[in-house]
Order: C-alpha cells, then sequence, then structure tokens
C-alpha cells in the first residue's frame, strides 16, 4: 500500500527542467530515502509531495495519502524543510504550541513536553529560539514537524550540520516514528545514514531517477564488482593491475572496482605477487560508490540501471 | 477558520506582548504632540539678556510715547509670579533716543547699523519726518525697523503699538478731535460664535451655546492623527512578511496552512493590534478630557464608525503592505516599494484643512469618497458639526469595503507566489501579472 504516487510529474523553472517525467512510490510506514547531488531535484521533488510547488500541466499525478489534489495545508502530514525556519523571538514552548495548533491540534500544550525530554530540551522549553544553538534549533524544528502524529513525515536534510550525539538522537526518534506506523520521507547527503536508517533508497540526479529500491535491490544491480583489500608493500599501485577499473583509496583499505568479467582470484594472484595481502574482501559496491559512480564527472560510460529502465524496486 | 485565528492570535501576542509596543504606545503621541509639549517646556525659556534699541526720530514727537511704553513693560510686563517667586521671563527693551543731528535717515542707518555689527545695539527704529502725515503710500512706511535677526520679530511687533498710538493721537489732535470720543465711537463690536437655538419642554427657545471652536477642532483632527497613528501600524505587517520570507519560516507556515488563511490571519492580528492601540488612546483621551472638564466634547458617537474604518483601512493598507513583504528580498527593495503607499496614506493631510473648514464643500463630499482617504477624511466630516447625511459614511464604508476586498484579494495571489520566490525581488509589473493571472 503506497502513501506517496507520483507519475510521469514534470516540473520546470523557466528553462531549467529541474524535474523530468519523475515516477515513484512510496510504501506505507516505511523510511524512503532520498539521494542526490545538489541541485538534482530533491527539493524540488518533496516540495511538489507537499504541493508546495505544483507540477507542470501535464498527463503527470501525485497522490499523498490517496488524495490528488488535497491542498499544500495537509494536517495528515509534517515537514522539516531544507532552509529552517523558527521564529526567533518566540519561547520554544510556544513556537511548538503554534505550530501544532496550525495542524489543527487542540491538546498541543500535553504533547509537548514528552517530546521536549525524548530530545533533551527540557530545560530549554522557556528560553527563546534565539537563545538555542544551531543544533538544538534544528531538534525543535523536527518536534515542530512531528509533533501533530501525522502519518506523513517529510525531512528535507534533517542531519545536515547536527554533531554525533543529536545526530543520533534524531536517528532514534525517525526510527521511533516508523515504529509507530508513521511513514518517513528524508532527503540526504550522508550515505552511511541512507543505507543504516532507510527500507528504500530513491536517487535523482539532473532531474531523473536513477535510483529507486532496497539497498540489497539497488547492489544486487551492480553485482558484486567491488573488492577491498590491505595490502603491505612499497610501491604499491592497484590501479595497474589488469581488470582493475578504479581504485578508491580509503587509507588502511582501498576499494577496487574491476571491470566487467574479471576474475577476482586473478586479482587476489595479481595482489600476492605485490605484497603481502592482510585482507581481502570481494563485495557489493557501498551506496557512497554507487553514488559516486553515478553523479562523478568521468561518470559518462557508468549507464545507471534505473536510468536504462530498471529500477531496483522491492 | 481556526488556523487564521491560531495565526492571527500569534501575530498580535508577537506584536503586543513587546516592550517596543509600550515604547511605541507612548512614543507616537510624544512625536505628533512633541512640538506642543516642547513649546510649553520652552514657554518660558527665553533668552532674557537687554535687548537695546535706538530710536532716530525725525518728527522728535514719538519718542517719549515709546520710552513710556517701554519703561511700563520694563516694569511690569516682562515678570512671571508675586513676591519671591517673581521671576523675569522676558528681556528688558532698553530704548535709547540717537540724534540724527544733520544726518539724513540714510546716513542714521548706515551708522546704526555698524552699531548692530558691533553689538552695542540689538535693532534701531527710524521714525521719518513725515510719519505724523495721514495721507501717503501705506507700502512706504515712515517707520523703519532694522536688525540682522530677522526671525526675532518680538521687538518690531511691540514698538508698533506705542508708535501707532502716538501718531493716532497726534493726528486726532491735529484734526481737532478728541481721541477719547472718537475711541469710544470706534470701539470694535465683537460677533459671538454660537450654535443653533433649541426649545425646551414647553418649546420655548433655550439660549444657544458659545461654539467652541477650539474643540469643534481639536476633536476632528484628533481623530484623523489618532487614526494615522492607529493605520500606520500596518506597515509593520511588512515587517513581519519579510521576516517569515527571508528566516524560511513561510515554508514550515504553508505546509499547515494554506496562503489565503495565512494572509488573512496575519491581517486579523494587525487590525486586533490597531484597534488595542486605539482603544488605549481613546480611553486616555477620554479620561483626560474628564479630568480638565471638557468630557462633553468626547466623540461617542464617532466610536463604531472609528472601529470600522480604522479596521477597514488596516485591512486595505495591511494587504499592501502584506504584497510588497512577499514580493522582496530585503529592507532596501521594500522602502523603495514602500513610498508610494505611504504618500497614499498620508495624502489626506493634504487636504484635511480645507475639509474641517468646509466640511460639506463638493471638495470634502468628493475627496472623503475616495478610499484610500475615506477612513481619516469621513471621520473629520463627521465629527464637525453639523456632520454629514448618514447615507455619505455608509457610502464611504461600501467603497473602503470594495477596494479593501479587492486589495486583500490581490495581495492573496502576489503573497502565494512570492512568500516561496528567493533570490530576487519581483518588480512591480510582475507583482501586477501574478495579482491578475494568479
Amino acid at each position: 500500500m503506497t502513501i506517496v504516487e507520483i507519475e510521469n510529474v514534470t516540473k520546470t523553472f523557466g528553462q531549467h527542467v529541474a524535474v523530468d517525467r519523475l515516477s515513484l512510490s512510496v510504501p506505507r510506514g516505511s523510511i524512503y530515502g532520498f539521494i542526490g547531488p545538489n541541485g538534482s531535484g530533491k527539493t524540488t521533488t518533496l516540495r511538489m509531495i507537499m504541493r508546495i510547488y505544483h507540477p507542470d500541466p501535464g498527463p503527470g499525478s501525485i497522490r499523498v495519502l490517496g488524495e490528488a489534489n488535497s491542498a499544500a495545508a495537509n494536517d495528515r502530514v509534517g515537514y522539516l524543510p531544507e532552509e529552517r525556519g523558527l521564529y526567533k523571538k518566540m519561547a520554544v514552548r510556544e513556537v511548538l504550541r503554534f505550530y501544532a495548533e496550525l495542524k489543527g491540534r487542540r491538546d498541543a500544550v500535553a504533547l509537548i513536553p514528552p517530546w521536549l525530554d525524548k530530545m533533551g530540551l527540557a530545560d530549554w522549553a522557556d528560553k527563546r529560539v534565539e537563545s538555542l544553538s544551531k543544533g538544538m534549533a534544528q531538534k525543535v524544528q523536527f518536534i515542530s514537524a512531528v509533533i501533530a502524529r501525522p502519518e506523513l513525515v517529510i525531512l528535507d536534510e534533517p542531519f545536515t550540520g547536527l554533531d554525533p550525539v543529536n545526530a543520533d538522537v534524531l536517528r532514534e526518534a525517525v526510527l521511533d516514528l516508523r515504529k509507530t506506523g508513521t511513514t518517513v520521507i528524508f532527503s540526504t547527503h550522508d550515505m552511511s545514514v541512507a543505507e543504516q536508517m532507510c527500507d528504500f533508497i530513491f536517487m535523482i540526479y539532473r532531474g531523473n531517477k536513477v535510483l529507486d529500491g532496497t539497498l540489497e535491490s539497488i547492489q544486487d544491480h551492480y553485482g558484486s564488482d567491488t573488492i577491498r583489500v590491505s595490502v603491505e608493500g612499497n610501491g604499491f599501485d592497484p590501479q595497474t593491475i589488469p581488470g582493475v577499473e578504479k581504485v578508491t583509496d580509503f587509507g588502511r583499505l582501498q576499494e577496487l572496482r574491476m571491470a566487467a568479467n574479471t576474475d577476482p582470484q586473478a586479482v587476489l594472484a595479481e595482489l600476492m605477487k605485490r605484497g603481502r595481502v592482510m585482507h581481502f574482501e570481494l563485495t557489493r559496491p557501498s551506496l557512497h560508490d554507487i553514488f559516486v559512480r553515478i553523479a562523478s564527472p568521468d561518470a559518462a560510460d557508468m549507464m545507471p540501471p534505473a536510468a536504462k529502465g530498471a529500477t531496483a524496486h522491492a | 477558520m481556526r488556523k487564521t485565528m491560531v495565526v492571527a492570535l500569534r501575530d498580535y501576542q508577537a506584536a503586543v506582548k513587546t516592550k517596543a509596543f509600550l515604547i511605541g504606545l507612548l512614543m507616537m503621541p510624544l512625536m505628533f504632540g512633541g512640538g506642543a509639549l516642547a513649546q510649553i517646556v520652552f514657554r518660558n525659556n527665553n533668552d532674557i539678556r537687554d535687548k537695546r534699541v535706538a530710536v532716530v526720530d525725525y518728527t522728535g514727537q514719538i519718542f517719549d510715547g515709546i520710552n513710556r511704553a517701554s519703561n511700563i513693560r520694563n516694569q511690569t510686563l516682562i515678570y512671571e509670579g508675586e513676591g519671591a517667586a517673581r521671576k523675569q521671563i522676558q528681556p528688558r527693551y532698553i530704548v535709547e533716543k540717537a540724534d540724527p543731528g544733520t544726518n539724513d535717515s540714510a546716513h542714521m542707518a548706515l551708522a546704526l547699523s555698524d552699531r548692530v555689527r558691533k553689538k552695542e545695539l540689538f535693532a534701531f527704529v527710524i521714525i521719518e519726518p513725515n510719519a505724523l502725515e495721514s495721507r501717503g503710500n501705506p507700502a512706504q512706511s515712515p517707520v523703519q525697523y532694522h536688525s540682522e535677526s530677522p526671525t526675532y520679530d518680538q521687538i518690531q511687533q511691540w514698538i508698533a503699538a506705542p508708535v501707532n498710538a502716538r501718531i493716532q493721537q497726534m493726528r486726532l489732535q491735529a484734526a481737532a478731535l478728541d481721541p477719547k470720543v472718537v475711541l469710544e465711537a470706534t470701539r470694535p463690536v465683537l460677533v459671538r460664535n454660537l450654535g443653533l437655538v433649541k426649545a425646551d419642554a414647553s418649546g420655548a427657545p433655550i439660549q444657544a451655546e458659545q461654539a467652541n471652536l477650539a474643540a469643534n477642532i481639536f476633536v476632528p483632527i484628533g481623530l484623523m492623527m489618532l487614526m494615522f497613528m492607529v493605520v500606520m501600524s500596518s506597515a509593520a505587517l511588512m515587517n513581519s512578511v519579510l521576516e517569515e520570507k527571508t528566516q524560511r519560516i513561510a515554508e514550515v507556515l504553508l505546509s499547515s496552512i494554506p496562503p489565503f488563511q495565512l494572509m488573512l490571519g496575519k491581517l486579523l492580528g494587525t487590525v486586533a493590534v490597531a484597534l488595542t492601540t486605539g482603544s488605549v488612546y481613546l480611553f486616555g483621551a477620554y479620561l483626560a478630557l474628564k479630568r480638565f472638564g471638557y468630557v462633553q466634547y468626547f466623540p461617542w458617537d464617532q466610536v463604531w464608525w472609528f472601529i470600522a474604518f480604522v479596521s477597514l483601512a488596516v485591512l486595505m493598507f495591511g494587504s499592501i503592505f502584506i504584497a510588497i513583504g512577499a514580493s522582496v528580498t530585503d529592507m532596501k527593495e521594500a522602502q523603495s516599494m514602500m513610498t508610494p503607499v505611504m504618500l497614499l496614506m498620508i495624502s489626506p493631510m493634504f487636504v484635511w484643512f480645507n475639509v474641517v473648514r468646509e466640511p460639506n464643500s463638493t471638495l470634502a463630499l468628493v475627496m472623503s469618497l475616495i478610499p484610500p482617504m475615506t477612513p481619516m477624511l469621513m471621520t473629520v466630516r463627521q465629527s464637525v458639526p453639523p456632520g454629514v447625511p448618514i447615507w455619505q459614511p455608509l457610502a464611504g464604508i461600501v467603497l473602503v469595503l470594495a477596494a479593501t476586498l479587492i486589495c486583500v484579494f490581490a495581495a492573496g495571489r502576489i503573497f502565494r507566489v512570492g512568500m516561496l520566490m528567493q533570490g530576487k525581488g519581483a518588480k512591480v509589473s510582475e507583482m501586477v501579472r501574478w495579482a491578475i493571472r494568479g
């Protein structure tokens, strides 16, 4: 059962096509991650789901919570925009009450304390927003998006700018939302967050959908073409090994991407000739690697599976 | 509607629960009444150094009169208080007789001018030989007052009285007329300014009341200024909308409430702020009038009209300010767009005097039916006796309501597009296009 259904939607700004004939569907109760380089159309798509932007006229359609023509102001949808916005002069409690009441909650006062406790902001309830740190303000903004207990929460870059402790608090809160049946769509630049949290991952690049599916299905499309190695030896340059197409150096480990039909055993044999192999792991590409393959400037020859019409939707 | 009220309440509280609001409440009357207050405070704060004036009297018959008048003035008229509290509040005028000798008036004037430049004198007066002649060109005055302080005209005004008194006396004597008889015969008669005569219960006429010109002018002007101050507060909407736009609060708001309802909430919040301000001032005015015994001049019958006109004016101008706030990206852009709107707001100030003098003239009627001017000018016309026929304020309300609806509708469309537009501000032509096409 889907909670958001987008079919063949295009959005242009002047001459610029921000989103091009996009289709996707978000299963109810899932965590759905949007990834993509800056300016690729993530925020535009999220704003279209929020109906803050309307798609170009045409055959396309957007259905949110089963409704095709609902207004932007939907009490069943919570929204955390990329550009945070809070009234600086208002107290935290007041601003949360205001946002909850705007979503139609009459019991706003009772909803606030549990959330402030959960996010570690109980002592700041009566402080003005302008006195909060950036991380605290971001958590307040998050609470404002979810306090009215929406069925669908859309978070645009919720983890950006948070320190690891606050990021963990927020991650826990998002996972708790899913436990209560809330569907969460969020965009992120942090591939590890997407890998760890998302049931489904969607990637948009230059306005086009290039990935859409579970992490496993996406990785399956790329196959086990990656080797992680650690080799002791002087003058070791994996790039010169036949069949190795690309090397990503992580310091202690190197990640080698093999060309099609390359035998991993042949690569291992070659590595052993050049030094002492401490670690050898045949693996599937990480989301980070897949992202870079698609979005890097020299990725012209890396036709993404989704672009060929083979989206990896589970 | 509930969400609209939530926004209205937030905006109202955000405006009223601040020190700036309280300070503004005090500052506005100070700004407008500051001039009058300064006059009262500094009324007796004059420079009381002696002012020496030389008089060249070619007739030889006028100086003594001036000298006597200055002595009386210096001994009695320049003080305030009695006994130990007696305090000099005006400068003494020391009059000295300048002997012209054989010099003509032009050379005397030159010599005395040099003394003024050297600060030996403050001013000098030359009374020509023909000053006593009754026939002559009034434009070529035979009495000239010279000083290098043209803005300080008290001496010039004071000296005219003893000079003229003496000249008239001399002329009457020359004509063999008794000055006392002439004074009695030419004493002016006061024309009293009265209201209309009413009848008592038995139908007998009651003496008409003396018209209080000051009150009859003060009340309409006071109401108009109050309305101006209150309606001006709608300009704050522009800052509020600009803050929501630039700090990206708008996106969060618009995900919860439709743009038109959001705008309406902001407008209603501002109307409430304006009415709060107006009520505070009206209550203050009532207390002040009661304290000084003028409570009968409190315009009770105007209060409901005032509320109606203030509400509509705030909605009308407020929606224009909202449209501007939503269309620009910073304060600088906003201010250049505000100027024409402010001009429109203060336009009643250009004609209020004509309207007060002749509230029922065609000009006053037409002006008071032009929507941006209606709230202030119709209020003025209503509060000057005898008031206006009821159809006129009703027609004014209908026209202002129509203009308000157009403004709110157009602003709603501009607001919807402008609030999410970042980067560059909109041109007026773009705003018009958004307003028309949606």
